[in-house]
């Protein structure tokens, strides 16, 4: 069969197999930060965001606005960078305070068909916004190029997400577990109620955590922007992904998400060398598997 | 089944459209059948059985591509191909529905969405067999069924069957232990019921009408495209289900045509906008209304497949 | 073991029976190693003060809750571990403490989508549902008094109405041992009494056996044949009534007060 003659180089190529890794590894954390966002939000107030990929378009779409508006300099992909996160964090606020806010008590179902709802709206306002057209976003010159890893090749751009987003990894540990705000969102992920009457402003610690996880969505669209084609419909494609993410990780769980985050970066990476047509399908078995060992993930909570 | 005057004149209206009604409202009619069928399958699930899916426009593909594929590369005829559909699509919602009726109910509305979606990719990405994003073009029934008069009555006939079908297995003793399922699954396991067994039947039973209602489509549109699959489309029936009721039967339908004729008013003019309206509306709905479209699902949600 | 009793069961008459029944919860032992025998017929009360593990222990046999250690013995039959949906079949009954019935169903069909899955009919999509078991199923409902309600959403009856609803659609399942948790709960004295005795007049009729967890002593000591009495999770005392009424451990663990007419109802929730 072919696939097997075609991997057979691989096996056995070292730098081959070490460059795939990194790169899978790569698109793992990207994926990391768009499903732990929605871990969080969901952890906390109990809502499945499934606009959340649509926070990831619109970060990604405003990486390209932003770069376009500010002046050729190099530092302006960086400021972009920096800024792209807030704006969506902005809309994450608006949307929270706007609408969450009134349907907290109601039906999960009820969450989620609103929350469907909102990928149409959000949809429709980017393509209102940025025309129906592809959108591109250059990487910056410093990173343009691509270093020899092993002597194989490999795109310098992908060392930044390799380089960011572990030391984004380890700021959300140490927010989560060494302040006093993690301490309360970890709180509120076990028992709402009981950190209401401990006097605890719970609607406001919604609002941040949605926030929160928005903007970590949004920084994973913005760093993702100079990789893919920004395109209408990247939003239905990482909601998919993370979704599996989450499942196979367990909502709620910081450590399993980012598990499963790079476990699904890796297959991702060589399940595109292997079948290249369909590696969503393997992506498939493999959370077919998991859940009927762990239905509720590798390291999730029993819902009730 | 209820036979009431309101769905006699119904059934009479409907015989008599194509000779008082230019073709483009036929056209309508039949498009409204569809997706009347396809909504009512849905709601089988959701109102009757309190499981809602995030992706089921992937049966719904699943049925589309079967005719197709059947018709233009098999070159079966179109009679033999239509009852293939909610075959192919029943075996889907198998596969699928094992695995997502197993799971507490926010990860079973996740993963039915992502199911749809590993649905519309695998089309996407196979044009060796599905033409990928061109899709499968001439996909036509045969010279006698062509004139939208004729497709009409025939999809109506279909329609008519299948939910005369429907009707029936909703007030079947299958039926019943769904609602009793939906409306306590506890009680439910403690009157002898398998409720994993029972929402996966129901589930593939859902799945298998909505793979009809695409193969039907699929000889009404004379093409078939990978976003059938794609889960904008899941939100329709879900919409036109909620829009119409999903406590009653006939709800459904009632939605569809409501549904179909908004679209056609608003794509008409603004086509962009038509998603945005979609969602907007159904935004606003859920946080005007108490009870969001009618307190559902019963007082503690939707029933909660895989718990013990 | 305290079997001392009238009716001395060998094994083989045994409808129920749990041996070393156990679990825990983090460092809680919840149900700590408990034996009960129920032979056929009996009219068993389990008592015991608030945190003796009764509701835990109901769950552990009926299957909700998956037990550590030890054995449940259904008529002879190892069913531990079993789906809830299977110990129904093999005819365990089992009503809630919190009211739980078909509440969009009406009063008929609930008895009706019983009796259906119980007559293994629930897979046939074909049939009319509405005609079938109707004169069996009205007969439950006679049964229990609720034959004048028939048409009514079983979710706007009254309480005690939904009870008697409850106990209807246990029955419809024939079972061979019916377990009761807190039956009476939520109700006024008279009509405690009122559905126990209905319960018992049931049982004497058609030889079911019935387990049931109570708080309200009146209760107990009308309707019960035989009584255990849970006590940080294990068995503290077992017997006629009138043994353990005269039982000092037990006398003790109710705070020392008289166990009889005059003892307030322990432990309203």
């Amino acid at each position: 069969m072919d696939f097997v003659t075609g991997l057979f180089p691989w096996i056995t190529n070292g730098p081959l197999i070490t460059v795939q890794v990194m790169s899978g590894l790569s698109v793992g954390m990207l994926l990391f930060l768009v499903s732990v966002g929605m871990s969080l939000i969901f952890g906390v107030t109990r809502i499945v965001n499934l606009a959340h990929g649509s926070f990831y378009m619109v970060g990604a779409y405003l990486m390209v606005t932003l770069v376009e508006v500010l002046p050729a300099q190099e530092w302006a992909f960086w400021a972009a960078l920096l800024l792209a996160p807030f704006g969506v964090a902005a809309l994450g606020g608006i949307i929270e305070i706007g609408l969450l806010r009134l349907i907290y008590r109601r039906d999960p179902l009820m969450q989620l068909i609103l929350t469907f709802g909102l990928i149409l709206v959000i949809g429709t306002l980017v393509l209102l916004a940025w025309g129906p057209d592809n959108k591109s976003v250059s990487r910056p010159d410093a990173l343009a190029g691509s270093v020899r890893i092993l002597g194989q090749p490999f795109p310098s751009y992908y060392l930044l997400v390799l380089g960011l987003a572990p030391v984004v990894a380890v700021t959300l540990w140490l927010i989560f577990y060494r302040t006093r705000w993690g301490m309360l969102i970890r709180a509120a992920t076990v028992d709402r109620e009981m950190l209401g009457a401990l006097g605890v402003n719970v609607a406001r610690l919604y609002t941040q955590v949605f926030m929160f996880g928005s903007w970590l969505a949004g920084l994973g669209g913005a760093l993702a922007a100079p990789t893919v084609a920004v395109a209408l419909g990247m939003d239905g494609d990482v909601l998919t992904t993370a979704f599996v993410v989450v499942v196979i990780g367990g909502l709620g769980s910081f450590a399993g998400t980012f598990i499963s985050a790079l476990l699904v970066g890796l297959l991702q990476s060589f399940g595109i060398l292997i079948f290249p047509a369909v590696s969503i399908v393997l992506l498939f078995a493999i959370m077919a598997v998991v859940l009927i060992v762990r239905p509720w993930g590798l390291l999730g909570r029993p819902e009730e | 089944m209820v036979f009431s005057r309101a769905l006699a004149v119904l059934l009479v209206a409907a015989a008599v459209a194509p000779l008082v009604l230019p073709p483009f409202f036929l056209q309508l009619l039949t498009e409204i059948a569809i997706i009347g069928l396809f909504a009512t399958a849905f709601n089988l699930l959701m109102g009757f059985g309190g499981m809602v899916s995030f992706g089921h426009a992937a049966y719904f593909a699943l049925g589309a591509y079967t005719a197709a594929l059947l018709v233009k590369k098999a070159g079966w005829p179109v009679l033999l191909a239509l009852p293939v559909t909610p075959v192919v699509a029943a075996a889907g919602a198998l596969l699928f529905g094992f695995f997502i009726v197993r799971l507490s109910h926010t990860y079973f509305a996740m993963l039915s969405l992502a199911f749809g979606q590993i649905v519309y990719t695998v089309i996407f990405k196979w044009k060796g067999l599905t033409g990928g994003d061109d899709g499968l073009l001439d996909v036509w029934p045969p010279a006698a069924l062509k004139s939208p008069a004729a497709y009409y009555y025939f999809a109506l006939g279909v329609v008519g069957l299948a939910m005369w079908a429907l009707a029936a297995i909703v007030d079947s003793p299958f039926g019943y232990a769904l609602k009793a399922v939906r409306e306590n699954p506890r009680r439910a396991r403690f009157i002898g019921i398998n409720v994993r067994r029972h929402q996966l039947v129901a589930f593939v039973i859902s799945g298998a009408f909505s793979g009809l209602a695409g193969g039907l489509f699929a000889f009404y549109n004379g093409s078939v495209f990978p976003d059938f699959a794609y889960f904008t489309k899941s939100f329709e029936p879900l919409v036109v289900a909620l829009l119409g009721g999903v406590q009653s039967f006939g709800g459904p339908l009632a939605g569809a045509f409501a549904f179909k004729v908004l679209e056609w008013l608003i794509s008409r003019q603004w086509p962009v906008y038509w998603p945005l309206f979609l969602g907007s509306v159904v935004i606003v709905v859920i946080v005007v209304l108490p009870q969001g479209f009618v307190g559902l699902l019963g007082r503690r949600g939707w029933a909660r497949p895989g718990q013990s | 073991m305290g079997a001392a009793g009238p009716e001395l069961a060998t094994p083989g008459d045994l409808v129920l029976q749990t041996v070393g029944l156990r679990k825990h919860f983090g460092g809680v032992t919840a149900v700590n190693g408990v034996d009960l025998a129920v032979p056929a017929g009996d009219l068993r009360a389990i008592i015991g003060p608030n945190g003796a593990g009764k509701t835990t222990f109901f769950n552990l046999v009926t299957g909700d809750l998956a037990h550590d250690s030890g054995h449940v013995y259904l008529a002879g039959a190892d069913v531990s571990g079993l789906p809830p949906h299977q110990l129904a079949r093999r005819g365990l009954g089992r009503t809630f403490q919190i009211t739980s019935i078909f509440r969009r169903l009406s009063v008929l069909e609930n008895v009706q989508t019983a009796l259906l899955s119980h007559h293994r009919r629930h897979y046939n999509a074909l049939a009319a549902a509405r005609r079938l078991y109707r004169d069996e199923a009205m007969g439950l409902l006679e049964r229990v008094g609720l034959s004048g309600q028939a048409a009514k959403p079983s979710g706007i009856m009254s309480h005690g109405d939904q009870r008697r609803l409850e106990m209807a659609i246990a029955l419809a399942s024939a079972p061979r041992v019916l377990l009761l948790d807190e039956p009476t709960a939520g109700m006024a004295p008279r009509e405690r009494l009122e559905l126990m005795g209905l319960v018992a007049g049931i049982a004497r009729d058609t030889g079911l056996t019935v387990v049931f967890t109570e708080h309200d002593m009146d209760v107990v000591f009308a309707t019960a044949k035989r009584i255990t009495v849970l006590h940080q999770g294990a068995v503290l005392a077992e017997g006629a009534p009138a043994e353990v009424r005269a039982n000092l451990d037990v006398q003790r663990v109710y705070l020392g007060q008289p166990v009889g007419d005059e003892a307030p109802a322990r432990g309203a929730r």
